[in-house]
């Protein structure tokens, strides 16, 4: 069985498009949740999320961009910076050895609402040509392959919201079981439209707005939470081989020890404590370390009053007396809810937190739930720790729940 | 407006083209224009001339002229079709 090395990362995320401003942003616990300038805005009850400063034309001819829902230019700009990011040269790579494996719940949303907008809302009968192919769920990942030659397998995993976590857990499968020497995983989402936002808020799963600070709306593991805050954007990793890694000289940030998957099945949105800790459970006996070994955990995390006991209890169930040691943060509280893209960006945190022995707080818990007394690195963020392994969660409606270890290079 | 002028306006625009380059003999694949640019190209040439096109346009259209020739043809037999008188269907009782 190989061993799965990280040797890349790139984030087009809100609080940064480069991962080493990313992670000082939320260190400093910086919000990266405000007003948000949607058409239709003045329809929508709360209309605040986690956006991307990004302007496509830094990146793409006009020609090209047609063709490029805003969900797909995320993820060929975060892609693109994983790359640089581990000097991998594809022009020297086998190509049917290097695949692509990318989470995504919601698709080119933009581009259907656009259509439907037309179609519907105008009473045209017009619809852009490039709709279906701007839209399908799977055009991030086929650009990818495209754009750098990877005839490996090209994936797609809609899980919601652990979409990415999936994308880059089952990429790690293929690199070790020895199918694929290097992979590109990771999500991406851009679901800030009108129709996305009204659709959440109709699921009456989105935090009000704070009225005295639109940025402190997401409050994880607060007794006062009242719900996700939606963010975009995408993160990717490059995975390799660890003897492929090693043979070419890269630079490991970290491994990827362990993926753990489970499923709820009891309900379509509500989680279960035994559904997320056999998730970690199997994480665990992926990675062949005990509970006791994890050193800092990325909680899912959401801000819904739902998730966040029933993951403290989940923790605890797996961890016993450790749960209470171990600091555990949402990051969420500043970089929003990605959806698809939150496992993947929340695992670039993880293993940044690994590389830089520092632990991102929880922002915004003043309050705190008694059904929610872990160590939560309340306020302020942690420096100078020695982390060994890092543990991220992700669960999700529909009831798939993926966890990933990452471990410091040894 | 002829379709021709129609159709190099579109180009000039969207593709940064000028119109030396879209002579009617020019050929689209060293324009830079493939099968999907069509697809957009198509539905701009609906709008601006009225026209409908519901399915696969021909791969034949190699040249300029090629889809001014196609377009003008749909013209001429849209426009029939718009001018025909209506039939009627209606049944008459016994």
């Amino acid at each position: 069985m190989q061993r799965v090395a990280i040797t890349g990362l790139g984030v087009v995320a809100p609080l940064g498009h480069r991962v080493e401003d990313l992670f000082t942003n939320l260190l400093a616990g910086r919000s990266g949740i405000g007003r948000l300038r949607v058409s239709l805005q003045e329809k929508l009850h709360t209309p605040i999320g986690a956006a991307v400063e990004f302007d496509p034309d830094e990146y793409f001819a006009p020609q090209r961009l047609r063709m490029l829902d805003r969900v797909s230019q995320f993820a060929l700009v975060a892609v693109a910076r994983a790359i640089v990011d581990s000097r991998l040269d594809f022009t020297k790579e086998a190509s049917e050895r290097c695949g692509v494996s990318v989470g995504s719940s919601m698709g080119g949303a933009l581009t259907t609402d656009e259509g439907y907008m037309s179609l519907y809302g105008e009473r045209s009968e017009r619809v852009k040509p490039y709709t279906v192919l701007a839209s399908m769920t799977n055009a991030p990942a086929a650009w990818i392959s495209i754009d750098h030659g990877l005839s490996g397998p090209n994936l797609t995993y809609s899980t919601a919201c652990s979409s990415g976590a999936v994308a880059i857990g089952e990429a790690a499968r293929r690199i070790r079981s020895g199918d694929a020497d290097v992979m590109l995983a990771g999500g991406t989402e851009a679901p800030l439209t009108f129709g996305v936002l009204r659709a959440w808020e109709a699921m009456r799963t989105l935090a009000t707005e704070d009225r005295l600070d639109v940025s402190r709306s997401c409050r994880p593991f607060a007794l006062d939470r009242d719900g996700l805050v939606l963010g975009e954007g995408a993160a990717f990793v490059t995975l390799e081989s660890w003897e492929h890694a090693i043979a070419r000289g890269a630079h490991i940030h970290a491994e990827l020890s362990g993926y753990g998957l489970c499923t709820d099945v009891g309900h379509i949105t509500r989680p279960t404590v035994e559904g997320q800790a056999n998730a970690m459970r199997a994480a665990l006996r992926s990675a062949g370390i005990p509970a006791e070994a994890i050193d800092y955990v990325n909680a899912h995390g959401t801000g819904t009053q739902q998730n966040d006991s029933v993951e403290t209890a989940a923790l605890k169930a797996v961890f016993g007396a450790h749960a209470y040691a171990v600091p555990v943060s949402s990051t969420k509280s500043m970089h929003g809810h990605l959806l698809g893209a939150a496992g993947a960006l929340e695992f670039v945190i993880a293993v940044s937190s690994l590389e830089r022995g520092a632990v991102p707080p929880t922002m915004h818990l003043d309050n705190p739930d008694p059904l929610c007394d872990l160590d939560y690195v309340v306020g302020r963020g942690r420096t100078d720790l020695a982390l060994r392994h890092a543990l991220s969660n992700s669960f999700a409606f529909g009831g798939t729940n993926a966890v990933l270890v990452a471990s410091a290079p040894a | 407006m002829s379709t021709l002028t129609t159709l190099q306006d579109i180009m000039i625009n969207d593709y940064r083209l000028t119109r030396a380059q879209l002579a009617p003999e020019a050929e689209l694949s060293s324009l830079g224009i493939d099968s999907l640019d069509m697809l957009e190209l198509f539905f701009k040439i609906e709008e601006r001339l009225g026209i409908k096109i519901w399915n696969e346009v021909p791969g034949s259209l190699r040249t300029v002229h090629d889809v001014v020739a196609y377009v003008d043809d749909l013209r001429a037999r849209q426009a029939t079709v718009r001018d025909a008188p209506v039939p009627d269907h209606r049944v008459t009782p016994p």
